[in-house]
């Protein structure tokens, strides 16, 4: 392996080159999404604070069963499996532009590139449709004494514990539960909508680079690099957004 | 010297030069500059480092003349300024800073001062400055997003400068804005449109510490010319990595803090509320903490007093070993205690909050990191007070701030030690011992750290000189003055006399500092005035200060003294040059100085 | 700002992957697929033991360990093979790997908190729900009292 010697006989330290042999461009974006890291882990974190100051908390299987155009049909969970593989497969799109370009091969990035941003606009219409699901599902709650019909926002949650044997048109009525659950929920999936949103532009701004030969001409396709690393950064949030409001 | 005489060489295309190319493709568009391009929109770490340092100032003066006018009222609260009511209008009716006011006052002055002034303005101005000199590189990494990061840091300005002006005032809750008193427009007048406007320009400052941070790291890492290895590095350049280490990685969770605090503002959420009553009114909030947003906000504060902290720390080491003539003591130990700062600084964040309602057995681990962060310090004093030991000092105004650096250190750190214990800190928790304590350690001392920055980089920055007899009247005055006036308030604050308060008069047990408030007083009206001395001095001397003639006025060592005395943008006009040997080779083998750039001889010893 | 390839901050080149890395890449997507679907299965174990009569709640803790884990497996995987971080050299992937260290003490100190919220919650009398006392006297609280 010539890699490997070259590894082992570099002084990587010694100034004039890079230490980790990445130019300047994509280390920036490494620490980006590490600072982003940070974003988020503090977003997250706050929630599980919260979420363990708490005495009860909506079981995600309950709170996210619906499915679109399947009416009533208990669904736990099935939505935003969908969801996440379509983020997945977004992902994988992603690899192989990044891995056609390596190989200089316009054609193939311009098509995994197109994937990759209809993967990026479906996951957008799959959350459109579940807040506007969880906003305007009308849920019986008592609240004072009287049953009311409350959907899921920032300051409303109809998800809390049971009141055993009260009933209303046929459904179980629920206490209120803790306000922080709709706020947390839509503030972090919000935020990483926006960055899904962000990573979807990103791509187009380098969809059309490349379909006008920018890379070809520089001579690399080190852009789209970088956008890669910002779309996969997208995907690895989802794995912890998902883990921590519809796993567990 | 010129742009052209770079151009003429840099590109020679020997594979073993270390030039960076691109930036020398970048640099064939700035042979003709316009106005716009050199001084507004300029993408040369030189002038974005002059930018950052002259907006600093600014605020600097707007910042500090709030602390003198709350510190009049502080010391004469009996008397009425009929000036108070010609500058503040309603705030001020009958000359006297009515209640609301002075909160908001304090607010600003501390979110100007710490974030406008000691982060923006002094890791802004040197990393920018320092950097791509001291380190051997053309310019930042991305001279793009460097100029962005200044303008990002223009843009928070505006929106916190106009937030001095809205109807309801600025935001008025602290500079640590906690909840639920910054959360709710109902409770004062200084919650309303003002905390928003400064929430938002606080993202905007954030967005331009990240742009500004990533650019410093990716730089030192990747643009250190050949032969600079990570061990031949200023002790500079390593403060600063730390610096935006510490930068990038806690500001993100101030954002986000701000975003949930933005939120519960506006949109109705609970994160930091719960069961509130304001005027007589329940508000349906239910279920949040408001410790959560302390525990957010200082888990970026406490990284954030050493983001101020740490330029100061590393420029004092070179001022002081450059002006010693004396190699930097403990080079290494000096770097380690850097890093094991920068670590710790994520540890401790909590014990801003013992006495907030913080779990007392958390408090305890909170307790311990803390009192660790003593060793570091501790090292860092003995190494600067061992290399001023049989130095050759050379008291320069730039050494003086230095050495005036060390002693306020040392004062204001003592103090950080009582703090840090749980127990002593439930008697003195928001009282003027902190005060004291932050203003000397944080406050001064980074001032000092800036201080001898400027004196020490002046002639790099601008081919002049500083006059120096007002240096020194600068010096001695800033020195004394900041001991008159923090040293009391030590004396208040054990005896409990809480911070916040207007007036104290009617209060019998701290009736007996009132003539200590007014000297107070008295002394920072002098200290400012000095510093306007010092602005006199800054702004004359860029134009009619003396020449410097030579490329390396102070004898020392590092790569910015091999440049021209006003170098073009790409700074050296040949190659760049190769280094050979670390930074402090001062007092060696009879010979006052070694620049760096000298290959090591072949009888030399070793240091 | 870009720049160009002939970069002296690059020491060597990559050599650009063939047939075997698109192998790999699906390799990967299956992998991650899988352990999606395990995650999801044990999501639905709690589910039907939430359901029954008095579920195990340290059984339920423990499959939600296990998730975690799974969770934190698929974040390996995506930032390793996906964004290539395993095929930089070892001192890129040490600057990254290593600050997330940050994270242990960051994630412990938040959660114990929130656990000793609710423990106050739960036992002192100040912290309960109880907004009807502050109507007999509205004015007990100052607005926005604390500081």
């Amino acid at each position: 392996m010539a890699t490997a010697q070259a590894q082992l006989e570099t002084k990587w330290w010694s100034g004039g080159k890079s230490p980790f042999n990445v130019e300047y461009g994509k280390l920036m974006m490494w620490y980006f999404l590490m600072s982003d890291t940070f974003t988020f882990g503090a977003f997250l974190i706050s929630y599980g604070t919260i979420r363990f100051s708490q005495n009860f908390w909506p079981d995600p299987n309950h709170v996210f069963n619906a499915f679109p155009f399947a009416g009533h049909a208990n669904l736990p969970l099935a939505f935003v499996s969908l969801m996440t593989f379509i983020l997945i497969i977004s992902s994988v799109t992603m690899v192989l532009a990044v891995h056609a370009g390596h190989h200089m091969d316009r054609k193939g990035v311009i098509k995994w590139m197109i994937w990759t941003i209809l993967g990026g606009f479906a996951f957008l219409a799959c959350q459109a449709w579940e807040w506007t699901h969880l906003i305007t599902g009308e849920h019986a709650v008592m609240i004072d004494g009287q049953i009311k019909e409350i959907g899921t926002t920032v300051s409303m949650n109809p998800w809390g514990p049971a009141i055993k044997g009260v009933m209303h048109d046929g459904h179980q009525v629920y206490s209120t539960g803790p306000v922080a659950f709709g706020g947390y929920f839509f503030g972090i999936t919000g935020f990483h909508g926006f960055h899904v949103f962000s990573g979807v532009v990103i791509n187009i701004v380098m969809l059309i680079m490349t379909v006008n030969g920018v890379f070809d001409r520089k001579g690399h396709y080190q852009m789209i690099e970088k956008a890669g690393l910002y779309w996969h950064f997208v995907d690895l949030v989802w794995v912890f957004v998902f883990l921590c409001f519809y796993l567990i | 010297m010129s742009e052209s005489s770079l151009h003429g060489h840099g590109h020679e295309g020997v594979v073993s030069s270390h030039t960076h190319e691109a930036h020398d493709v970048h640099h064939h568009h700035h042979h003709e500059e316009s106005f716009i391009s050199k001084y507004v929109f300029s993408q040369d770490h030189k002038m974005i480092a002059k930018q950052f340092l002259i907006t600093g100032m600014i605020w600097a003066v707007i910042g500090g003349l709030f602390s003198v006018l709350f510190r009049l009222q502080l010391g004469y609260p009996d008397m009425s300024f009929p000036i108070l009511e010609d500058i503040f209008g309603k705030w001020a009716a009958g000359g006297r800073i009515s209640n609301d006011f002075y909160y908001a006052l304090v607010t600003m002055h501390g979110t100007i001062l710490v974030f406008f002034v000691l982060t923006a303005g002094l890791s802004g101005t040197f990393a920018n400055l320092l950097i791509p000199l001291q380190i051997g590189a053309r310019d930042m990494a991305s001279p793009m997003l460097n100029m962005l990061s200044y303008w990002f840091f223009f843009l928070a300005s505006i929106i916190m400068f106009s937030s001095l002006f809205i109807q309801t005032g600025p935001a008025s809750g602290g500079w640590t804005i906690y909840p639920p008193l910054s959360a709710l427009g109902q409770a004062t007048d200084g919650s309303k449109l003002g905390m928003d406007f400064w929430l938002v320009s606080m993202a905007m400052f954030i967005v331009s510490s990240l742009l500004g941070g990533l650019n410093y790291i990716s730089t030192i890492l990747n643009m250190r010319t050949k032969g600079m290895s990570m061990t031949r590095m200023p002790l500079t350049i390593w403060a600063i990595f730390f610096t935006a280490v510490l930068g990038v990685l806690s500001f993100p969770v101030l954002l986000s803090g701000a975003i949930l605090l933005l939120f519960d503002r506006n949109l109705g959420t609970s994160f930091y509320l719960s069961e509130i009553v304001v005027k007589g009114e329940i508000l349906p909030n239910e279920g949040g903490s408001p410790i959560l947003f302390q525990h957010l906000f200082w888990f970026l504060g406490h990284p954030e007093v050493y983001i101020i902290l740490m330029p100061a720390l590393g420029m004092v080491s070179e001022v002081m070993s450059v002006n010693s003539r004396k190699p930097i003591f403990g080079y290494l130990a000096m770097v380690g205690s850097l890093f094991a700062i920068c670590i710790l600084a994520f540890l401790v964040w909590a014990h801003h909050m013992f006495v907030t309602g913080l779990n007392p057995f958390l408090g305890a681990f909170f307790v311990l990191l803390t009192l660790l962060i003593a060793v570091p310090s501790a090292i860092k004093v003995f190494n600067w007070l061992t290399t001023l030991w049989r130095g050759n000092l050379r008291f320069t105004p730039a050494m003086l701030f230095a050495i005036g650096f060390v002693s306020l250190f040392i004062s204001g750190g003592l103090t950080g030690i009582f703090l840090g214990n749980s127990t002593l800190d439930l008697h003195l928790h928001d009282t003027y011992f902190v005060v004291a304590h932050f203003h000397i350690v944080m406050g001064v001392a980074s001032f000092f750290g800036m201080f001898a920055g400027v004196y020490h980089w002046f002639p790099k920055m601008y081919g002049r000189y500083l006059n120096n007899n007002l240096a020194y009247i600068h010096f001695w005055v800033t020195m004394i003055g900041a001991y008159l006036i923090f040293w009391p308030m030590h004396y208040s604050g054990l005896a409990g006399m809480p911070r916040r308060y207007t007036d104290y008069s009617n209060w019998h047990s701290f009736n007996q500092f009132a003539g200590m408030s007014r000297f107070i007083s008295s002394v920072a009206m002098v200290v400012f005035a000095v510093q306007l001395l010092f602005l006199f001095n800054f702004f004359y001397s860029i134009w009619k200060g003396r020449k410097v003639t030579s490329t390396n006025p102070w004898g020392a060592n590092t790569l910015e003294w091999t440049t021209p005395v006003n170098p073009g943008h790409g700074n050296w006009p040949g190659e760049i040059p190769e280094v050979h040997r670390w930074a402090y080779d001062y007092g060696k083998d009879g010979r006052e100085y070694i620049s760096q750039i000298e290959p090591v001889g072949a009888n030399e010893s070793k240091h | 700002m870009d720049h160009q390839s002939e970069s002296t901050e690059i020491t060597f080149h990559h050599a650009p992957g063939g047939d075997d890395t698109v192998k790999r890449i699906i390799r990967t997507t299956i992998l991650l697929s899988v352990i999606t679907i395990i995650e999801l299965a044990l999501g639905f174990v709690i589910y039907f033991m939430h359901k029954g009569e008095n579920p195990s709640h340290t059984l339920i803790l423990f499959i939600k360990g296990v998730i975690v884990i799974l969770s934190l497996a698929k974040a390996f995987y995506i930032v390793s093979i996906f964004m290539h971080l395993g095929d930089e050299i070892k001192n890129l992937i040490m600057t990254i790997v290593v600050p997330l260290a940050l994270f242990i003490w960051f994630i412990t100190a938040f959660i114990w908190e929130g656990s000793s919220w609710l423990n106050l919650r739960n036992t002192d009398g100040h912290s309960k729900p109880n907004i009807e006392k502050h109507q007999a006297a509205p004015e007990g609280k100052k607005p926005g009292g604390v500081e």
